[in-house]
């Protein structure tokens, strides 16, 4: 039956999208509706559209979902998850230590996670050197303010 | 024709500054190396790239682009006949018979045809592009907003109604775009619309980071699975020539696909995907041994990779004819032009005709330098097909990161970043096609306008269709882009009850 979520969800989006596109406010100049038509057409669009989507999944609605089961074979998820985590701690870190070092930090933890423990010499090496070309081809040569 | 050849010899001129041949042949090399990647095509290695061309002016750029698109476009040939990975749609024809090819020891062979058919496939094309761009770009003239917004339409549902078997996913996926694209204040009134207070949202999201995050991070993601398998052994590629006889079997493959390419490129919503399954179809049915199609025939190869280069050149008509892109990677090219202060549409032609033909004439000597690059450092690339991918997936996803800063200076942008990937991965896992939602994310806020533009005046929403006779001939195309496969599905039904019993 979990085949059925993502139609409902993009009707609900489609409706929580209509809604909101009516209490958008009036615009002063010009047409007041102005702003409003196309996204309401949007809406009314994605409702519909949610539900031939709908009744297309209910008829297969007893089947899997082979693309799911893909997605949480063997270490997939961990990369996923750590690859978000990674990249979030880069995201705080980004202005706060500066592009260089915490770029190293980035690229090595993508490395060290996908590329393995093993390989933590060629890990070190790649995440230095192409942090270090990529700031100075960045900063010195496109002149591209680098933090 | 009303071709202009002192422009045409001016642009061939800036072409050959050696500023310019440096930047094609920096894009080519870059383009070759990520269309190469398993999994990675032309638009990824055009979204990483864009922030290189930031800061350049804007004709530089567009060459650079250009080069690196087809240079994605050899690459991506390079790693379908090598490890049959095709790096997206237009390379999956060369899969069929340039890996047998590849599996029987003839990889050199497959690698050179594939260069020359190219080669052959782009110069074609690149000539079409000189005798219909400009007769396209005064009739583009005529176009008004209501032209315009029925254009547009009519490019959504051709890429959607192509996009086999998934319309509905594929007009979800088309509105999501659209709805992304109405986000942040509008322009003509000023209202704040679907912003959720964040100013970081007040202008929108911009649609530079959509495109890396889908088709940078989400690809990387949607490459997580599987990174564990072992990698196809890869044949020896021996000497890069081919023989004459394959030339006399493939010379005529090569010169029939390319025009039929070339008008495939141009239509909207068609692009070097179909045109290189159009032609290998073509070719087989019009072969004398049809059976060695699939085991290694080499006009099998040739003719689909002539076809798709000159696809790619003729997609760049409508694009800056009229400023509509074709399919997802020529809306990316779109996006980072318009970035650039390029306005593309008729009158570009008009008021710069030097960008207009310095450009084309890049893409004559750009297609040469590929083929000189593919030819000499063969050895090189086949050595850059073997770094292993999961040292390359992280370098793409830094390179995303940092292209996303340089767009608006702020990190907070990676969380949209991060939030477009996993839009992009899921889009992939569950089989939504992606160019609809790209190319809405970019002409979005145009059609808006040129939707509004046109309802002034109108007695209802419905005359904007009967305005003129090109915008009825628009509507109908959009309706026969919408009930095709139904009219197909008619057409074949009846044939077979027209079948003697």
């Amino acid at each position: 039956m979990y085949r059925l979520i993502l139609p409902l969800i993009f009707f609900l989006l489609g409706a929580g999208f209509l809604i909101s596109t009516f209490n958008l406010p009036k615009a002063r100049l010009g047409d007041p509706y102005g702003p409003i038509y196309f996204p309401a057409i949007l809406g009314v669009l994605l409702v519909v559209l949610s539900i031939i989507y709908f009744i297309e999944e209910w008829k297969q609605r007893g089947d899997k979902f082979p693309e799911l089961e893909l997605l949480l074979k063997g270490r997939t998820p961990f990369l996923l998850i750590s690859t978000l985590v990674i990249s979030l701690i880069y995201a705080f870190l980004f202005e706060r230590v500066g592009f260089l070092i915490s770029t190293i930090f980035f690229l090595g933890g993508l490395l060290f996670l996908i590329n393995g423990r093993k390989k933590w010499m060629t890990n070190i090496i790649v995440a230095v050197s192409f942090s270090v070309i990529t700031w100075y081809s960045f900063a010195v040569l496109l002149k591209v303010s680098l933090p | 024709m009303g071709v202009d050849f002192d422009v045409i010899l001016e642009g061939l001129m800036t072409a050959l500054e050696p500023m310019n041949l440096f930047w094609i042949a920096l894009g080519g090399f870059l383009g070759t190396v990520v269309g190469m990647l398993p999994g990675l095509g032309p638009a990824t290695a055009i979204a990483l790239l864009i922030p290189i061309t930031f800061g350049m002016d804007p004709v530089s750029a567009l060459v650079l682009m250009a080069a690196i698109y087809y240079g994605a476009m050899y690459g991506g040939s390079r790693s379908s006949i090598l490890l049959n990975t095709p790096g997206d749609g237009s390379a999956i024809a060369a899969t069929f018979d340039g890996y047998p090819m590849a599996q029987k020891g003839q990889a050199g062979q497959a690698l050179a045809i594939s260069a020359i058919a190219s080669l052959i496939g782009g110069l074609i094309a690149v000539v079409g592009f000189i005798m219909l761009a400009k007769p396209l770009a005064s009739f583009a003239l005529r176009f008004g907003p209501a032209e315009y917004f029925l254009l547009m339409i009519f490019t959504l549902s051709a890429i959607v109604a192509l996009s086999k078997g998934a319309m509905v996913k594929g007009f979800i996926s088309m509105t999501i775009g659209l709805l992304i694209s109405t986000m942040g204040i509008d322009l003509q009134s000023g209202v704040h619309r679907f912003t959720f207070h964040l100013p970081e949202l007040s202008e929108g999201i911009d649609f530079l980071i959509v495109i890396i995050g889908i088709y940078a991070v989400g690809e990387v993601m949607f490459n997580y699975i599987g990174i564990d398998k072992p990698r196809g052994k890869k044949k020896e590629v021996g000497k890069i020539w081919i023989t004459k006889d394959q030339w006399k079997r493939s010379k005529w493959p090569i010169i029939r696909s390319a025009p039929l390419g070339f008008l495939i490129g141009v239509l909207p919503g068609a692009g070097g995907a179909i045109a290189s399954m159009i032609s290998y179809t073509t070719e087989r049915q019009i072969s004398k041994k049809p059976e060695e199609f699939g085991k290694g025939a080499i006009e099998g190869l040739a003719a689909p990779e002539s076809s798709n280069n000159a696809a790619s050149v003729g997609a760049f008509i409508p694009l800056l004819t009229m400023g509509i892109p074709g399919s997802g990677t020529t809306a990316v090219i779109l996006g980072a032009v318009v970035m650039l202060g390029i306005k593309p549409g008729p009158l570009l032609f008009e008021n710069d005709p030097e960008l207009v033909w310095t450009f084309i004439n890049s893409m004559f000597i750009g297609n040469i330098f590929l083929v000189i690059l593919n030819i000499l450092l063969v050895g090189l690339l086949v050595k850059i097909l073997d770094t292993p991918a999961k040292i390359l997936y992280p370098l793409i996803l830094v390179l995303a990161f940092i292209g996303t800063y340089t767009l608006s200076y702020s990190p907070i942008d990676f969380t949209f970043l991060l939030i477009f990937g996993l839009l992009g991965l899921a889009m992939k896992l569950l089989s939504f096609p992606i160019a609809p939602l790209i190319l809405a994310v970019i002409v979005g806020s145009d059609m808006e306008q040129n939707f509004r533009k046109s309802i002034v005046g109108a007695d209802s929403a419905l005359s904007i269709i009967t305005m003129s006779p090109i915008t009825i001939v628009l509507t109908l195309l959009t309706l026969l882009s919408l009930f095709y496969p139904m009219i197909l599905g008619w057409f074949k039904k009846r044939k077979l009850n027209n079948l003697p019993k």
